[in-house]
């Protein structure tokens, strides 16, 4: 656990004061067009995704897709790149095969419900992922394991880790049931709600597990967003929390989301 | 209405007299009539109903304009006249024949600035331990005149030159009566303090200081009433207990931040002894800084403040220590759940010095360092000391410190804070007068964040001040006193930096600021005929900053243009504003009155934090600047003040507004940590509150305490927030309630119980979600669109006296305490993004693929008993 929070944790818990319980409580949805943009070009050459959704009413719901758009890459070359919603009603748009390469800056433009959105963003360069760290914890039954997170690299970065189990004999379930994502933001800045940031759940998997990295340099525009979306994600509930408010974004006519241009660099490791 | 029925029958009988033929056979025969009359501590009205049935007269007469409550010990056998002779020179009335009605007046006041006068001044102190008595009442009954002690328990009233019976009273203490002749007299008063009685007390029916004050907006929190009040882990608490007055309004259980009438939580002055306290914390804010035991006096200003007194918005907490008794020693002390309190007074030389210590020490520690091996330092104390020496009859010199500190540490980091506060001041009585009062005042507030303690890698921010002040007090005469004085301050700001002995650590470097203030202020407050009362006053502030610094020069974008660079001692800012003051009453007569008040004020220092937390965090302060305007605040306050003596009753309500400009908001997700470019995090704009706040309160007798009700607005308007729409504050609790009592069940066991409810604060709650990276997010609305419950609590505390107080020089008691009674659960945070990991376990969930994330809720304290034992060596 973090150091700094077991102080306050021993404070609060000195004489019982604290409590956190579940609170049978509804939003008051506001059901708007609000336009929710999820972009992340990247430097492999793949398919790339513009993922574009409405907000939901409560937590855990599906996503709404907005469907129908039309959605458009161009870059600093003024080669523009139309994509399209596979499947359709899905709200998520493809390129065909395209990398976004370091040093070229890109534009994102929507066209949804008379509204024209439009974003830019530029490449950083990558970074080396270092070996990755895990170690065996002790659970009842078989062997598990679980992630050693710590910051790498002397830039802000964060990385995905995919784990498919599926293929273990763990896995008694669905195969889509023996998979998980877990994420490790590493944005080298220094902020107290980071720092007294609410303790969060480990995870454990079994041995001949499968982890997939992607590491995700940021540019600094994209820094300043993941900063604010994780003082309302992941930061948020500490002791020592901060305004609430909307997450910024790089999207113009009030959409909310991102669209961020990165460089990733992958490996693969089967854990033993 | 029975004023109004005696009132018109004056009349009436004023003008049948008029009409009527003059019978001076009768007049003669009635006034020359011999009668016996033996009365004994009665009042005036009863001795005249006595008379009025040994003779066949009626006394008629405005009873607002006679001391008919005053009381006499008079026997004689004499005529009618003879005896109205001696009632016209003790009670300075006269006396009319018409007809069969005699109409009683005041002798017409001696106004004449060319009459002789003298002057009767001195200090009021208590008889036991020498303390001051702060706002003791002085008063000529006769003349229906008075004055009341100031904050050093000086007193000068300016009398017509013949003899008057001068009355001293104070709540919970004996009156005393003393008779003047012609000679100016200087010397001390000694109140004796009344021993609690189980049966209800006649409380003393001189003028109540606080009505007969052209002052509103001003409350008087005892420091006995504090100690009585249930309090968490039986920590008595001032801070904590100002959240019963009606208008200041707590931030939330866990908490030592406060709202006064609709101001953020920095716009509170607290001063003690003259030098400001910035973190008023211990434990994150759960207990604070100061505690009763060394306090004599707490004043609290919410609105009309005097013009010696600013440098904030909202208001100025004027929290005074006890000198220390100076006439025999004393310790006393108490052992809690968490702390460790002892304190030591006593005489260096009797009547002439004295010195206080007073010290609390945490002792929790223990309980977890077992469990918790890494565990290194988890302690806070405070220590208070004060040094008094009476230098001559005219000069009395006093040195007072406070240090205060918090330390937690587990293995290689960790957190502290710690307020250091020292004053020195001479009090002079330059003539019968004139008193001069001159104060030398330094405080600083320090918190570090230890990151890594091997490395001595800590962040730490810094606010410190000096002051020097001489503040004059001139006493015209008993209606018209004037203050004046100046004051200079120099104040130093760290917001917050980075030190470390480790070479690959190169952290940004945030300007290290300075300002020095200039302050000349002057006011005058003058009585105005019988009725009209009339206070004005005005402060002028200059404000300039100065060297070693550097600061930043935006665009409209708030991009940097330019970083300017300025020596030490360089001045490259300045900032001149002007506070006026001004208060009118009327006093419908010695127990009611009206008052209106206007004050602005301005407020140079900024608190910079988005924080929402109860808690102590690692906020930084700032000086007014080249990008910082001074923020500023007009409010307009109304009241009604009535007291029912007989009953110790008294009632007060009172209406304000209040604009506020230059107010500081934030940009979403501001950084304002190690961040030198902080000040493009702010956001400007203006705020407005408004409210009414209704008190009932009684101070003395079986049954103590008060009973509040508030139903306030506070609102704020920001360009950037909301396309400028008008927004709930945080502290925007429309209706509030405040129920504080303590009864004494018998001599040695007395109950108290407190009841708090508000409206719940507001709070920005989403209006839908969306996921990024499969993180779900919220999506908000508007600022502040929501509101936590509504927020109520009972405490109640029982003490038992464990001796016969009376008997023995020695006295101790054992006080039981049972916060949040009813465990109510008053919500601090709701959180939309944890999953439950067990029974009450929350975390965030690391596997984003499973969609199992709760809403919940955040509360502190629910029912918390407490024990602790008190005593007391005299």
């Amino acid at each position: 656990m973090n150091k700094r929070l077991l102080i306050i944790l021993i404070l609060l818990a000195t004489f019982g004061w604290s409590c956190e319980e579940v609170l049978d409580e509804t939003i008051e949805f506001e059901n708007t067009d609000l336009l929710v943009v999820e972009g992340v070009l990247t430097n492999r050459r793949v398919a790339q995704k513009i993922k574009l959704t409405h907000p939901y009413a409560s937590q855990n719901q599906p996503e709404i897709p907005a469907t129908g758009a039309v959605v458009i890459i161009a870059d600093s070359d003024q080669n523009f790149t139309l994509l399209r919603e596979r499947p359709r009603g899905s709200g998520e748009y493809f390129t065909d095969s395209l990398r976004a390469v370091f040093g070229k800056a890109y534009a994102l433009i929507i066209r949804y419900k008379g509204k024209e959105y439009r974003a830019f963003d530029a490449a950083p360069p990558g970074q080396l992922l270092p070996p990755l760290k895990y170690e065996p914890v002790e659970v009842d039954g078989p062997q598990k394991f679980k992630i050693t997170f710590e910051d790498s690299g002397v830039n802000p970065n964060y990385i995905n880790y995919h784990i498919d189990w599926s293929g273990t004999q763990e896995c008694v379930g669905q195969p889509e049931e023996c998979r998980a994502k877990l994420v490790y933001y590493d944005l080298k800045n220094i902020d107290v709600q980071k720092i007294y940031a609410p303790e969060k759940e480990e995870f454990y998997f079994p041995a001949q597990s499968m982890v997939i990295r992607r590491r995700y340099s940021i540019s600094p525009a994209y820094q300043e967003f993941l900063r604010s979306f994780l003082s309302e994600t992941e930061w948020r509930g500490g002791v020592f929390d901060i305004q609430k408010d909307q997450v910024p974004t790089n999207l113009s006519e009030g959409a909310v989301g991102f669209f961020a241009v990165t460089t990733v660099v992958t490996d693969t490791t089967i854990v033993e | 209405m029975e004023i109004k029925a005696k009132q018109f029958f004056l009349i009436v009988g004023i003008l049948i007299s008029a009409l009527s033929p003059f019978d001076s056979f009768s007049q003669n025969q009635d006034a020359n009539q011999v009668i016996e009359v033996d009365v004994n501590d009665e009042s005036l009205k009863r001795l005249l109903e006595i008379i009025e049935e040994k003779v066949a007269v009626s006394f008629s007469y405005n009873p607002n304009k006679l001391p008919l409550s005053e009381k006499i010990t008079y026997s004689a056998k004499k005529s009618l006249s003879e005896i109205l002779d001696d009632l016209s020179d003790k009670f300075s009335i006269e006396f009319d024949f018409v007809e069969k009605q005699i109409i009683v007046k005041p002798k017409k006041k001696v106004n004449d600035k060319r009459t002789s006068t003298y002057t009767i001044s001195g200090y009021i102190k208590d008889s036991k331990n020498g303390e001051v008595l702060i706002g003791a009442t002085v008063s000529i009954p006769s003349l229906n005149i008075g004055t009341s002690s100031n904050v050093y328990g000086f007193f000068s009233l300016t009398v017509p030159a013949q003899e008057h019976d001068v009355k001293f009273s104070f709540i919970g203490y004996g009156d005393i009566s003393k008779t003047y002749d012609h000679s100016t007299a200087e010397e001390v008063i000694e109140l004796k303090e009344t021993i609690p009685m189980l049966e209800e007390v006649v409380i003393s029916s001189g003028p109540n200081p606080e009505i007969g004050e052209i002052q509103l907006s001003k409350s008087i929190l005892r420091p006995e009433a504090v100690s009585e009040m249930p309090a968490l882990f039986g920590e008595m608490d001032v801070v904590k207990s100002m959240e019963f007055m009606p208008g200041v309004k707590a931030h939330s259980d866990g908490s030592t931040f406060f709202y006064v009438r609709g101001g953020n939580r920095d716009q509170n002055l607290i001063m003690l002894d003259d030098a400001p306290i910035f973190n008023s914390s211990h434990m994150l804010g759960v207990f604070s800084t100061i505690i009763p035991d060394a306090i004599n006096s707490i004043d609290i200003y919410s609105g009309d403040m005097p013009a010696s007194m600013g440098g904030r918005l909202s208001s100025v907490i004027d929290i005074r220590t006890k000198k220390g008794n100076d006439k025999r020693t004393q310790v006393w002390g108490n052992v809690g759940l968490i702390s460790t309190k002892l304190g030591v007074e006593g005489p260096i030389r009797k009547d002439q010095s004295s010195f206080l210590v007073s010290g609390r020490l945490s002792r929790i520690k223990w309980i977890f360092e077992r469990e918790n091996p890494d565990l290194k330092q988890l302690y806070f104390y405070d220590l208070t000391a004060k040094l008094n020496f009476k230098l001559s009859s005219r000069d009395k010199i006093y040195f007072s410190t406070y240090s205060g500190r918090d330390n937690y540490f587990v293995d290689n980091s960790g957190i502290e804070w710690a307020n250091l506060a020292g004053t020195f001041r001479w009090s002079h009585i330059v003539n019968y007068r004139l008193f001069l009062n001159t104060t030398i005042a330094a405080s600083s507030y320090d918190y570090y964040l230890h990151t890594d303690v091997e490395n001595n890698t800590k962040w730490k921010s810094h606010i410190a001040n000096l002051n020097i002040k001489g503040d004059f007090t001139y006493f015209v005469n008993p209606d018209n006193v004037v203050t004046f004085g100046l004051a200079i301050n120099g104040h130093n700001f760290n917001p917050g930096n980075l030190t470390t002995d480790d070479p690959n650590v190169q952290p940004p470097l945030v300007s290290i600021k300075n300002a020095f203030e200039g302050v000349f202020y002057g006011q005058q407050e003058v009585k105005l005929g019988e009725h009209w009362g009339l206070k004005y006053g005005l402060r002028l502030t200059t404000w300039t900053n100065q060297g070693n610094a550097f600061e930043f020069q935006f665009d409209e974008n708030k991009n940097v243009t330019d970083t300017l660079f300025y020596e030490a001692g360089e001045d490259y800012n300045e900032y001149r504003n002007a506070e006026p003051r001004l208060g009118i009453s009327y006093f419908i007569n010695s127990q009611s009155a009206i008052k209106l008040s206007y004050a602005r004020t301005v407020q140079n220092l900024h608190l910079i934090t988005n924080s929402i937390s109860p808690f102590t965090s690692l906020e930084v302060w700032l000086p007014s600047s080249i990008n910082i305007k001074p923020q500023i605040a007009n409010q307009v306050s109304l009241g009604y003040q009535q007291s029912w003596p007989n009953s110790g009753l008294t009632f007060n309500v009172e209406a304000y507004a209040k604009r506020m400009f230059n107010q500081i908001d934030y940009e979403p997700h501001a950084e304002t940590l190690l961040n030198p470019l902080v000040e493009r995090e702010l956001l400007f704009g203006d705020a407005e509150a408004y409210g009414t706040e209704v008190t009932l309160k009684k101070e003395v007798g079986r049954l103590r305490g008060w009973a509040g009700y508030t139903y306030s607005k506070a609102t704020r308007t920001f360009d950037e927030i909301d396309n400028g729409e008008t927004f709930n504050a945080f502290y925007d609790r429309p209706h509030e309630v405040n129920i504080v009592s303590a009864y004494d069940i018998t001599e040695r066991i007395t109950l108290g119980a407190n009841w708090i409810y508000y409206t719940g604060s507001p709070y920005s709650a989403p209006v839908g979600f969306y996921k990024f990276n499969d993180q779900e997010t919220p999506v908000y609305g508007k600022k502040n669109n929501a509101r936590l419950p509504d927020y109520h609590r009972l405490d109640v505390s029982a003490t038992f006296t464990l001796n016969k107080p009376q008997n023995t020089k020695f006295h101790h008691d054992l006080t039981l305490s049972l916060y949040n009674l009813y465990g109510r659960k008053n919500t601090l945070f709701i959180n939309y993004n944890k999953t439950e990991v067990g029974e009450n376990e929350f975390k965030i969930p690391a596997n984003l693929l499973e969609d199992n994330r709760v809403t919940s809720q955040y509360y502190l304290f629910r029912f918390t008993p407490s024990l602790t034992y008190n005593f007391r060596i005299l």
